[in-house]
């Protein structure tokens, strides 16, 4: 019971901030008599993105789909290649210019790219620049905890005479784990900004990004920001599964 | 018998090149089983060098080092010492029981046979209601002491040391010095501990070998006759206070031979 007065505590300087956020905004658009294109009110929105439900539904479920098998398969290349980087450190100097090169490339570059390589209804183009996004930021990270052990743990190990591989076990990759959980939370949000904005450069017209551009296109700024409202609530739903998902290890005992 | 027998070792590194270290020159030393050794000497004399020599982490540049009667390599894949350092270095994803059961998984014994000798061993350093903690909820001489219960956990009969107790609080240390000095009698293991603290090394040992830098060598071994038993009483006694002047002037000597040395070159 204390524990939840407590909890509400935390949160009700934010909700409060957040409700007087949101009627500041209608009373001005009111008092102001902003036109539509200028500035949409919340009821406004709020009325689309109800109105709209399936249809937002429908685009946030593509978008979110995109993002999910990109930030998955990402993550499991990112992983695979920081084993193969760490345990072979000339690889390392071959791979990362050529890593860097292709990380310095503007997504709409790729994507125009990638969706002449498959045909015009393929969501595969978006899926590999999510790939390509969450691959870097997993690949950075968990390299970096595969190496960066303990020089003590490190001659601890070698004075038990342990073989490499149960190093790599018994240090390595648990020092690794606390890593690859703070890439995903960089990375799951990457993930879904990344899925939107690949929409903006052709292909079908079905996700959240293609949706919010031609809304906006027509002067449909209620639709366009309710939209938007389904993004910021897709990005959060990620990012929120990755911290769950990061507390959930770190009971494991992890020192945070 | 002897324990550990160093034989005219000598450790370079970056041999041949601009920034050649001569760690250690010409250095024996041999170390009786049960006995406890001190080596002592300012930073860049080579004393962790030498106790990484023994342990098989480093080889020798020349010389021999003998430990439980074989080579140091076989001594270290045979296990037969166990080491802490400065740093506890526990790992934090392990509970203290499975920090303890580390050496004995890698011999590849089985759980219970594991999980006895875990007990015994938290027994060992007195802290049996420990087990399931994790080290980060245990106080840095805690931490020390299951580092000290997990170099020992497969019964080695020696015991390497580099400066365990060196970031511990000056009252945790002395209380660490005595439970060292316990356990160690309980369990019969040659210790050789690398310090900067002189009444540290006195207190604990029965020699104190002390070094000198560049390049790293034996100029002084003062033996310590406080006998076996040793309480706080210890601390205040004439033969202590004489043993740590010995050292102190052996560590002064070559101060000033260095002083003297450096004057020289200007």
């Amino acid at each position: 019971m204390n524990r939840i007065t407590t909890n509400v505590g935390k949160v009700l300087p934010a909700l409060v901030f957040g409700v007087a956020f949101l009627g500041f905004w209608e009373w001005a658009v009111k008092f102001f008599e902003l036109k539509p294109y200028f500035l949409t009110a919340p009821s406004s929105i709020w009325e689309q993105f109800t109105g709209n439900f399936s249809l937002i539904r429908g685009a946030a479920t593509v978008s979110g789909t995109n993002a999910l098998v990109g930030l998955v398969a990402g993550t499991v290349l990112g992983v695979a290649m920081s084993f193969v980087l760490s345990r072979f450190g000339f690889l390392n100097q071959l791979i990362t210019p050529l890593a860097i090169a292709l990380n310095a490339i503007p997504i709409f570059v790729l994507v125009a790219v990638l969706n002449n390589m498959y045909s015009i209804t393929s969501e595969i183009p978006r899926r590999i620049m999510v790939t390509l996004v969450v691959y870097f930021i997993v690949l950075v990270n968990v390299a970096r905890g595969l190496t960066q052990v303990s020089p003590t743990h490190v001659e601890l190990m070698r004075s038990y005479a342990a073989s490499d591989v149960a190093i790599l076990r018994k240090v390595r990759i648990p020092n690794a784990v606390p890593f690859l959980f703070t890439a995903l939370k960089i990375a799951a949000p990457a993930a879904v900004i990344t899925a939107f904005v690949s929409e903006y450069f052709g292909g079908s017209q079905n996700g959240l990004g293609s949706r919010i551009s031609s809304n906006i296109a027509n002067s449909k700024n209620a639709a366009a920001w309710a939209y938007v409202l389904a993004a910021c609530l897709l990005g959060l739903l990620f990012y929120t599964v990755s911290v769950v998902m990061e507390n959930l290890n770190r009971k494991g005992g992890v020192r945070q | 018998m002897t324990a550990v027998s160093i034989r005219n070792v000598s450790k370079v590194f970056n041999q041949g090149k601009p920034n050649q270290v001569d760690a250690l020159s010409n250095v024996a030393l041999e170390v009786k089983q049960g006995e406890f050794v001190s080596l002592i000497g300012p930073s860049g004399c080579g004393k962790s060098t030498l106790l990484r020599l023994v342990a098989n982490l480093l080889e020798p540049t020349s010389g021999e080092v003998v430990v439980n009667g074989k080579s140091a390599a076989q001594a270290r894949l045979d296990q037969d010492y166990g080491m802490a350092f400065q740093q506890a270095g526990l790992f934090d994803w392990r509970t203290v029981r499975k920090n303890i059961e580390l050496p004995l998984e890698l011999k590849g014994w089985d759980k219970s046979k594991r999980s006895a000798r875990a007990d015994e061993m938290l027994q060992l350093v007195q802290l049996p209601e420990f087990g399931d903690h994790y080290p980060w909820q245990l106080s840095g001489g805690m931490q020390q002491r299951i580092a000290i219960a997990r170099a020992l956990a497969a019964h080695p009969p020696l015991l390497l040391m580099d400066e365990p107790f060196g970031a511990l609080d000056e009252m945790t240390r002395e209380y660490m010095q005595g439970e060292l000095l316990r356990i160690c009698a309980a369990t019969g293991t040659t210790v050789v501990f690398v310090t900067h603290s002189i009444p540290e090394a006195v207190y604990l040992s029965n020699r104190v070998v002390v070094m000198s830098p560049r390049p790293g060598r034996i100029t002084k071994v003062v033996d310590v006759s406080l006998g076996g038993e040793r309480s706080e009483d210890t601390r205040n006694r004439t033969a202590f206070f004489e043993a740590i002047t010995a050292v102190r002037e052996g560590l002064r000597g070559m101060h000033a031979a260095h002083v003297g040395l450096g004057n020289d070159d200007r």
